[in-house]
């Protein structure tokens, strides 16, 4: 009913805005603002906006859906398997419940074991690819940027892209980032059943681990302080860092700019600039280390077209000590 | 700029999710046909169904298409996109044709971009690989090893040629050219 008084006003709206376009001041009707605060008044008191899910439309076919959401990603879901992944444990409960007030009883499973599955080989993978790809990055680095990449934000967003959100089979719509996430999670592990190891790592790494493209990566992982991390690194390699000024301008102004070049050995290895020396300092030690970590600003993209599941030389990586 | 639109949604030209980067999937997720069975504004909607949306669901396997068909009301396409987009275009009298290339302009974009004002017609993440300006970017290096105050890096030659200085190389070139009317005269 409210729907209908709204289509019956939108008419005298449009007349009402269009008249305001010869005059010069920009006048509502006095009785739109009552109107709207009213059908606001009455919506509220049906209990809010209502939100309807795409899968309760007429025009809904979940066994199209699922077939077109394995075509769309040029990949071969076993379907049951794809079903089950797309079922929340919130829906298995409501349907049981349902089932349990008309009396009969149809097993349904549950996501839970695909997202287990999926979220190991992900996390495994990712770790992997992350190893091959940044030879020269600490462990450390790499774990956090891993992180970031399985972060439930990151996968929802995933997720909610290859157009799970109207597929997910929950209890209440619209679905939060945390069933996103796992949807995608079960996804992999679906796949992982149904097509085999090296498609699953090929879907994880062009949905995934391409997020990377474009970014830089140094700021998933924070440094506290890099100047102990640097001192700390050469003192293995025997070699002591030694910052100098080499170049100061605008010095006791609002605007001044400092430019401090690390040497080793007499040889210059980094340069930084900021506000204060103190700060330039910090920025040469982080520029020295991104040249040992191979992540320069200029570095080379990231390679996404790695085949198979690429096994990490475990080289000698450089140790990052706690502190 | 018009001031129509100032009420669009600004936005930057963007792939969703990198697509392309890793593989390609079609954006396109799911079209409805809704039209009417008799009236003629749906003629060219009809006559579209029957000789070629079937050959369109072959081809694009990853969209999924419903009819809708509907008694006396006009010919709608409802496009959804994977980002959440949803375009709703009457094709009410539209030709075969058109709504041919209609739908191929629905299967190829990446959202609703209707209701976007593009900012720019480029975009990056990673402005630069060079780092911000400072005072010292573009520094002569042979200042470096330059012992100042030096004459050379300390000539003032930012002013344009005083009036006085011009009178002087008038005068200059006269005499030249005076001293060689002499010559040839003798």
């Amino acid at each position: 009913m409210n729907m209908a008084l709204v289509r019956r006003f939108v008419p005298f709206l449009a007349k009402a805005i269009r008249i305001q376009q010869t005059t010069q001041a920009q006048k509502i009707h006095r009785w739109v603002a009552p109107t709207l605060m009213e059908l606001k008044r009455r919506e509220d008191k049906q209990g809010g906006k209502k939100f309807y899910p795409r899968n309760t439309f007429l025009e809904w076919n979940l066994e199209a859906e699922l077939y077109a959401f394995g075509q769309r990603l040029n990949e071969e879901f076993d379907s049951d398997l794809l079903l089950q992944a797309f079922t929340d444990r919130s829906y298995v409960i409501k349907e049981e419940m349902k089932q349990k007030e008309m009396d009969f009883d149809i097993k349904m499973k549950d996501n839970k074991e695909l997202v287990e599955i999926g979220e190991s080989f992900i996390g495994a993978y990712i770790q992997n690819y992350l190893e091959t790809v940044l030879p020269k990055f600490p462990m450390d680095g790499v774990k956090c940027i891993k992180n970031h990449l399985t972060s439930e934000a990151v996968l929802a967003n995933i997720s909610l892209h290859l157009g799970t959100k109207d597929i997910i089979l929950a209890a209440e719509y619209p679905v939060d980032n945390f069933i996103l996430a796992n949807t995608f999670k079960a996804i992999v592990g679906a796949l992982l059943d149904s097509s085999g190891e090296d498609r699953a790592a090929h879907f994880v790494r062009d949905f995934v681990i391409t997020q990377l493209q474009g970014q830089d990566i140094n700021e998933y992982w924070p440094i506290e302080d890099p100047w102990a991390m640097l001192t700390g690194l050469l003192k293995k390699d025997g070699a002591t860092v030694e910052p100098r000024l080499i170049g100061e301008a605008g010095k006791n102004t609002l605007l001044a700019c400092y430019r401090v070049g690390l040497y080793v050995d007499k040889k210059i290895i980094s340069t930084g600039f900021g506000e204060s020396i103190a700060v330039a300092k910090e920025m040469a030690a982080r520029e020295a280390l991104k040249k040992i970590f191979g992540t320069e600003d200029h570095m080379k993209p990231i390679n996404f077209q790695l085949d198979g599941i690429p096994k990490p030389s475990s080289q000698s990586r450089y140790q990052i000590p706690a502190s | 700029m018009s001031a129509k639109n100032m009420f669009l949604k600004p936005g930057f030209v963007r792939a969703p999710l990198q697509n392309g980067v890793g593989r390609y999937v079609c954006q396109l997720q799911r079209i409805v046909f809704k039209f009417c069975k008799s009236s003629g504004g749906s003629r060219g909607m009809r006559d579209y169904i029957e000789q070629d949306l079937v050959d369109f669901a072959k081809v694009n396997p990853g969209v999924v298409v419903y009819l809708k068909p509907r008694r006396h009301r006009s010919p709608v396409v409802v496009a959804e996109y994977l980002n959440g987009d949803r375009l709703w275009m009457s094709c009410h009298n539209k030709t075969h044709e058109e709504i041919t290339k209609w739908i191929e302009v629905c299967r190829t974009q990446q959202g609703n971009n209707e209701d976007i004002r593009l900012r720019k017609y480029q975009y990056t993440d990673y402005p630069s690989v060079q780092g911000p300006w400072t005072p010292f970017t573009f520094k002569d290096p042979e200042l470096n090893n330059t012992v100042l105050p030096n004459t050379k890096f300390g000539v003032n030659n930012r002013l344009p040629i005083s009036a006085t200085e011009q009178l002087r190389l008038m005068f200059e070139k006269q005499k030249l050219y005076e001293g060689d009317e002499i010559k040839t005269a003798e």
